[in-house]
């Protein structure tokens, strides 16, 4: 009879306990696998940015007057790949995309959701790094996104630098 | 009736034999509610999947038939807990006859009319916005909003229904335990929670009863008053009043009165219950129905009185609209079903019969529904800004959406009717001697 | 937007035209004129590309603003001497004919079947050669357009002459015929002169909707505005009710053709200031004040203050037009309103034919019925119908082009006239391809494209250049005109020459001559039946597109479908109701119409809109060759059902609700609060530091046009609901526009949007703080967080929120035009006007680089920014010096419904407290 009297208890725990379950999976399900998508080209942050030490701004051109950082066109890198090791597969589509006119067609990596009004503009303007959202590009091959764009990461940090936090600030 | 160990006999029998096979006409009534629950299930994904317009809902009539439901649902969920808290406070000994299907109305109808705050809301797969729970946004609800008011209250309100509730059932589920066998005897001995009905036991239980009761009575007040501010905060013409609290209560009461009495009457019958419960019995709800209709009629002459002495443009224009305008026909019936034909209780003998009683309450509680309907819809027509004024008329999807709400309902009350016993036989037990 | 489409928009080359010579050409060298940001610019920054509109013949300079490669939003070009920044709701709207599902993609040819297939540009252009080629044999071949003016003029004209190609004259539904025709035998020009509105201060309108379809609606409105400045006095008469007519200071109804009683009526009692000839004079009948009355309806008193105010006036101008030249009396009516010109000095100056309207080519649909009834005796070759939304008017034409051996339409849709076509061509649209429009003389305004074509289609320049196998293509055609007049196609959005004065003499022995042969002393017999200007649909060409229909008649407020409009005493004498559907005799027995009551039209007046003048085959004048748009002595039939109208009004009649500026509409019972008696709060009225937005509108020169509404509804993303929606009530405008009746003025128009209230009602029941109060005073709105409660809709006095019922709809190319930098509402969220935040946003933003606040002017919301005449100015409140703290400032300021203590931000203004006497 004792055994009988907790089944509404078990019965209890085991609804909380399924729940915390689903929210782990849940959890579990958002964070992404830690790959990046396949590019086109195997465009290596860690060479251009690291390696060869190359500005941010040398490429996503328009990052400090724009809400986009601009992708920079195959003119950019022409400048230097019509010499540069040219010799490379991906580099030859390049070349050859380049000629035709024709963008290469990047798959995006970082998106904010269709609500939010972001722009890099200001974010440079107050100095904060690219990595503080970005992470270390340089170390992801192919690049990803590491932290979750989601409000409260926004929020927080708004918070912590005395920025808005009026909604319409960044909700369109 | 001969002794009282042989009438308790009777009762502890009449009651379990109610909970026994289920009869062909219980099984009929079980599928067509469910089917009707379904239905309505089924009508509430299509308008998720495809969007509110598939209701009639429309601008400016921005609520409809589901705030209605609303309203009608809290409102029936008042007398049980009137009837077991209220009265029991009061001693008043005719209460033990329909506390259980009472309180037991109460859960089920404050569960179907808490479905409705979500079926009506644009994207009902967000109503946990509503919540207040901690999160990485520091997101709040906005407290200054009824509507957050109502969720406390709701949830609230089921919650210590459903204590009190499971607490005055404890005794009886220990009497079926008594008389089930197999796996069921088991459930109910988990259920009764080790009753043996030793003194110990009542003294505890007593005390316990009579604490809820006092928790649950100022619930009664609180829960339709918050409701009816939904309204009254507003700054809606019609909406706008101060009396709206104390008539939204009086209403519900008489609507939940009307309700028991639509159930009990029938069921009596069915489930042979006619030692147990009397015309008497009956002839003090129909004493209750007589009193809160009053109040009720007083409310509405009292809202018009309000309107034309304020002089206020909108408010005069308002309820001028509400009694001649496209709706005149469904306030005239709300009037005819809720103020003038409850007069007729004050005939003793129409107060004391039963075929009566339950055509009136099925009118009552048509006109409490249409109460809700017309104060809503009425106001929301015809607001301040002529170029916006517009007509409603319920589509198919709300109407299938309000009888699958009814056939919740009873398909609850008719699964009630067979797991736990429909009289509070120790009650009664006790009020008998 | 799709992967695939941004590489079409990147500039893959539409392959159909691959090969085909100049075509291809054409289309690839559209490349340098895209509207798109160069490699370096910045992927936010809007690209604006100035051209001109080609919705309507008024040839409106517009502001192409295009984001990530495609035009999203128009706007009047402030530089432009037509519309100086204005831009109508057809402007507006007029992406929606750029974006429409039902655009025609590709050349079709009639199949043997009779249905249309898929052809090749080349099979199609070699058909035509050939059938060209072929017609040399003796038939004849013909080109019948809409209104061309410029270099496609020029050019139309060398195909005409090297293919053996007679070009007919010009088919509009407004021709202006009795005007033209009254000023040839008037002075020997047969032109449309310029009416200098803005310098005259009193303005005489017999007929002319100067705000609908007169000539060049948006500059009207503009120089009325601008009258109305220095007190510009007008009176305006007409047989039926007009949008115009509601804007008059004094608005008169007369009886239908009686026009030409008033016009003599006032020849003959208004002092002169240069004495007409005797012999024109004598062939004006004499008209008693009695008898003027007797004809016209219009009231002793009426008549003498027009007298009297025409003699007081210093610079009078009378201009006839629209409905009242277009019936038996609309020669002696436009003759009359011309010797008043004459007679007032406002001949040369006010009335100026040195900026006379283009309308050269311009031919009226009787010269056409003419050149047609001398064609069916003729072997049509190959039939042209360039640019025509319906033949409708010209007897017989649509059987002359069914015979010919190969009848051509380049056309953008599946039009009426299109039937009657073997081949279509699809023409891109005027944002696609190069062009000039020169809309009056002294001004030609170019069409620049903005845009590759959407389809596989093809400019018509580039079509006539490849028939008469010329070299280049229409791009250099236009170039090379533009550089023959020495201007630069490239960097001259418009070419403005200076016109010389143009000197006139008043042919006195024809102009009596022509008075007494055309006089009619009979006006038309009541009730009789008016198409109404439509400033929705123009003639009716405009009406393809979506959001023209969503918006409702700012008269009528009418959305979708026909409506008969009549007045109330009509409707109990034909004991019809609202819905009911009924015939018109006059129309034949084909077409029934639903019927609107309108508490505002005048009786014995049944009115319809022009668009449906377009589909009927309207009688002629004989004297004008104009289309009779006025018809007396019709009945209605029988009642066949009823239907439900798409009225968006619920009610013209708010009088002591506070909502319009006067004391019959806002009582003292509803004054906002009496003196020492200041309204207790609830909670605390929120304060603003740096912003305060707000706008005011003068309601004296917020003509009803709804150009606002039509901008809004392109900038916001606003989706279209549909009929069956607005049946329900459920439109999705964030700004109408409310007729009221008002006092003794039929209708005053309110435009209402959300009034971003201090104390906003809808703010404290949103549970979820979808709806706040933001630091510069706006109402925010936050989409995804909205859980659609509508409580806050349910709470808003103004009605302003709207709900997503549905998703809504964008057909594809619809999807295209979206703005960017708003979001695209999902079903079950409450929308509303956010006083255009985005570009509060990008303002904003700008001033913060350059660390100041927003200057005033510095931007300003869609709907101000479209307004012709200037009734709306937004701006921060808590600036002094801002035009709309002045205007908010201003006497006789008024806010809806003030006695709620809402603290809306939206300020009406109006001068004259016009409503003494009041609908009860």
């Amino acid at each position: 009879m004792k055994v009988l009297r907790l089944i509404p208890y078990a019965v209890l725990f085991g609804y909380v306990g399924a729940a915390a379950v689903g929210l782990v999976v849940l959890l579990a399900l958002r964070s992404d696998g830690g790959v990046g998508p396949d590019q086109p080209i195997a465009f290596s942050h860690q060479i251009h940015a690291a390696d060869l030490a190359l500005d941010c701004t040398h490429c996503h051109q328009t990052v400090e007057v724009s809400r986009f950082p601009g992708i920079p066109s195959t003119d950019v890198c022409m400048v230097c790949h019509e010499f540069t090791a040219t010799d490379r597969p991906d580099i030859q589509r390049l070349t050859r995309l380049h000629n035709e006119g024709r963008p290469v067609e990047w798959i995006k990596v970082h998106s904010v959701p269709w609500h939010v009004y972001f722009t890099h503009k200001r974010h440079i303007k107050a100095e904060i790094e690219c990595t503080a959202c970005h992470s270390d590009v340089t170390v992801q091959l192919p690049v990803r996104q590491v932290r979750s764009f989601d409000m409260g990461m926004c929020v927080n940090c708004h918070r912590a630098n005395g920025a808005p936090t009026d909604c319409w600030t960044c909700h369109k | 009736m001969s002794s009282p160990r042989a009438y308790f006999e009777k009762l502890e029998i009449d009651v379990l034999a109610a909970m026994g096979k289920p009869s062909i006409g219980y099984l009929i009534a079980l599928a067509v509610s469910a089917t009707c629950f379904v239905v309505g299930m089924g009508l509430w994904g299509y308008q998720m999947l495809f969007g509110m317009g598939v209701a009639g809902i429309r601008h400016p009539v921005g609520w409809g038939v589901y705030i209605t439901d609303f309203v009608f649902w809290v409102g029936i969920a008042h007398s049980g807990t009137l009837i077991s808290a209220v009265l029991f406070l009061f001693r008043a000994k005719f209460r033990s006859r329909f506390n259980r299907s009472a309180e037991a109305m109460t859960i089920f109808a404050v569960m179907t009319a808490g479905l409705f705050p979500l079926i009506h809301l644009g994207r009902s797969w967000f109503a946990y916005w509503l919540f207040p729970y901690p999160n990485q946004r520091e997101l709040w609800v906005n407290f200054r909003s009824p509507l957050v008011w109502d969720v406390f209250a709701v949830s609230t309100y089921l919650t210590v229904s459903a204590v009190f509730f499971f607490v005055g059932l404890v005794p009886d589920l220990a009497v079926v335990r008594g008389r089930a066998e197999g796996i069921r005897k088991k459930i109910y001995a988990a259920f009764s929670l080790g009753w043996i009905g030793s003194a110990k036991q009542w003294i505890h239980y007593n005390q316990l009863y009579i604490f809820l009761a006092a928790l649950a009575t100022p619930l009664v007040i609180s829960v339709h008053s918050v409701v009816s501010w939904d309204f009254a905060m507003s700054i809606v013409p019609g909406w706008h009043t101060t009396i709206f609290a104390p008539y939204f209560v009086a209403g519900a009461i008489f609507s939940g009165t009307a309700m028991v009495l639509t159930l009990m009457i029938p069921m009596r019958k069915i489930l042979k219950l006619e030692d147990h419960i009397n015309i008497g019995h009956f002839e003090s709800l129909a004493k209750i129905l007589l009193f809160t209709s009053l109040i009720v009629g007083y409310a509405y002459a009292v809202e018009f009185a309000l309107a034309f002495y304020s002089g206020h443009t909108f408010e005069i224009a308002h309820f001028t609209y509400r009694l001649l305008g496209d709706y005149w026909a469904l306030y005239a019936l709300m009037v005819f079903s809720n103020v003038l034909l409850p007069l007729a209780l004050f005939v003793k003998k129409l107060r004391r019969n039963i075929p009566f009683l339950f055509v009136l309450s099925i009118f009552v509680n048509i006109g409490m529904w249409l109460e809700r309907f017309v104060i809503i819809v009425t106001s929301l027509s015809k607001e301040y800004d002529p170029y916006s004024w517009g007509t409603y008329v319920p589509s198919m999807v709300e109407v299938g959406i309000t009888i699958g709400s009814f056939g919740l309902f009873f398909t609850l009350f008719l699964i009630f009717t067979k797991v736990l016993p429909v009289l509070a036989i120790t009650e009664v037990k006790e009020t008998a001697l | 937007m799709k992967r695939r489409d941004f590489v079409k928009f990147l500039g893959v080359t539409p392959g159909a035209l691959a090969g085909s010579g100049s075509l291809a050409d054409a289309q690839e060298r559209l490349f340098e004129n895209l509207l798109r940001p160069k490699q370096q610019d910045p992927a936010d920054m809007w690209v604006v590309h100035q051209t001109t509109c080609t919705e309507c013949p008024a040839g409106c300079g517009v502001l192409v603003k295009g984001r990530e490669g495609r035009p999203v939003k128009l706007e009047g070009d402030p530089d432009h001497p037509i519309n100086r920044g204005g831009l109508c709701m057809r402007g507006q709207a007029s992406l929606g004919r750029l974006y429409h599902q039902e655009r025609l993609r590709e050349p079709l040819a009639r199949g043997a079947d009779g249905s249309w297939e898929p052809i090749s540009w080349n099979a199609a252009l070699d058909r035509i050669s050939n059938a060209l080629v072929e017609s040399r044999g003796g038939s004849r071949n013909v080109y019948l357009s809409s209104r061309t003016t410029g270099s496609l003029a020029q050019l139309l004209d060398e195909f005409a002459a090297s293919l053996n190609v007679e070009r007919l004259p010009d088919l509009e539904l407004f021709s202006y015929g009795a005007l033209r025709e009254a000023y040839d035998v008037l002075f020997g020009r047969r032109e449309v002169p310029a009416y200098h509105v803005e310098e005259a201060d009193l303005l005489v309108t017999v007929g002319a909707d100067l705000f609908e379809s007169f000539i060049s609606p948006v500059r009207f409105a503009r120089h009325v505005s601008e009258g109305l400045e220095h007190h510009l006095d007008w009176y305006h008469l007409e047989p039926q009710l007009t949008m115009t007519g509601t804007n008059a200071g004094h608005r008169i109804h007369l009886h239908a053709g009686s026009e030409q009683w008033l016009l003599a009526y006032l020849l003959k009692s208004a002092q002169p200031r240069s004495p007409l000839p005797a012999r024109v004079l004598d062939a004006v009948p004499d008209v008693t004040i009695e008898q003027a009355f007797a004809r016209t309806g219009v009231t002793p008193e009426q008549l003498q203050g027009l007298v009297a105010a025409w003699d007081a006036a210093e610079h009078p101008l009378v201009i006839a037009g629209g409905v009242s030249t277009a019936h038996a009396g609309g020669l002696p009516t436009a003759l009359l309103a011309g010797l008043l010109q004459e007679s007032s000095g406002a001949i040369g100056n006010l009335v100026d034919f040195g900026e006379a309207e283009n309308y050269d080519s311009v031919g009226t649909p009787g010269e056409l019925v003419d050149r047609v009834v001398d064609l069916a005796s003729a072997n049509v070759g190959v039939c042209f119908l360039s640019r025509l939304h319906t033949l409708a008017p010209v007897a017989g034409l649509q059987e002359v082009a069914g015979s010919a051996v190969l009848t051509v339409g380049l056309t953008d849709f599946l039009y009426p006239p299109t039937e009657a076509c073997d081949l279509l061509l699809p023409i891109s649209h005027s944002l696609e391809s190069w062009g000039d429009v020169e809309t009056y003389r002294g001004l030609t305004s170019v069409v620049r494209p903005a845009f590759t074509p959407l389809f596989d289609t093809v400019a018509e320049g580039d079509i006539l250049l490849h028939l008469m196998a010329a070299p280049g293509n229409w791009e250099d055609y236009v170039a090379r005109q533009w550089q023959a007049a020495g201007a630069d196609v490239e960097e001259q959005p418009f070419l403005e020459r200076p016109t010389r004065p143009v000197s006139t003499r008043l042919r006195a022995a024809p102009t009596a001559d022509r008075l007494a042969s055309s006089w009619t002393p009979d006006t038309l017999e009541e009730p009789v039946l008016a198409f109404s200007p439509s400033v929705r649909f123009f003639d009716g060409r405009s009406q393809v597109i979506s959001l023209l229909n969503e918006i409702p008649d700012p008269l009528t407020a009418v959305s979708y479908g026909w409506a008969l409009s009549i007045s109330e005493d009509d409707a109990m004498m034909q004991s019809v109701e609202e819905g009911h559907v009924v015939q018109v005799s006059a129309l034949g027995s084909e077409d029934f119409f639903p019927v609107r009551v309108h508490p505002a039209f005048d009786f014995a007046v049944l009115s319809l809109g022009m668009e449906h003048a377009a589909t009927a085959a309207l009688p002629i004048d004989a004297n004008t060759g104009e289309l009779i748009r006025c018809i007396g002595g019709v009945e209605l039939g029988r009642v066949r059902d009823s239907a439900v109208l798409t009225v968006l009004s619920g009610s013209m009649d708010a009088s002591g609700r506070g909502v319009l500026p006067n004391d019959v509409h806002h009582p003292p019972g509803v004054e906002a609060h009496e003196p020492g008696h200041e309204p207790r709060r609830l909670y605390p009225t929120p304060e603003h530091e740096t912003y305060r937005w707000a706008m005011a509108i003068d309601l004296d020169k917020c003509t009803g046009c709804s150009a606002c509404v039509a901008a809004c509804y392109v900038e916001n993303n606003i989706s279209i609901a549909g009929p069956d929606e607005h049946r329900k009530g459920r439109e999705m405008s964030w700004i109408r526009i409310q007729p009221y009746l008002d006092g003794d003025r039929p209708i005053e128009f309110m435009p209402v949007m959300c009034q971003q209230c201090g104390n906003a009602p809808c703010e404290t029941v949103c549970p979820v703080y979808a709806t706040y109060h933001n630091p510069d005073g706006l109402n925010a709105q936050v989409y995804n967080r909205c859980v659609g409660t509508r409580y806050c809709a349910n709470n808003c006095p103004y009605k302003a929120r709207r709900f997503n019922w549905f998703a809504g709809q964008r057909p594809e190319p619809m999807d295209l035009l979206v703005n960017p930098d708003v979001s695209v509402r999902p079903k079950g969220v409450m929308e509303k006007c956010t006083f255009c935040v985005q570009r509060i946003r990008e303002a904003k933003d700008h001033a913060k680089d350059e660390d100041r606040i927003v200057l005033d002017g510095e931007f300003t919301t869609a709907c101000a920014q479209s307004c012709p005449s200037g009734a709306i100015v937004f701006g921060n409140l808590l600036d002094e010096n801002s035009e709309v703290y002045r205007w908010a400032h201003s006497e006789n300021v008024h806010r809806i419904l003030e006695g709620l203590g809402t603290e809306p931000a939206v300020y009406y203004l109006r001068q004259d407290n016009r409503g003494d006497t009041g609908h009860e």
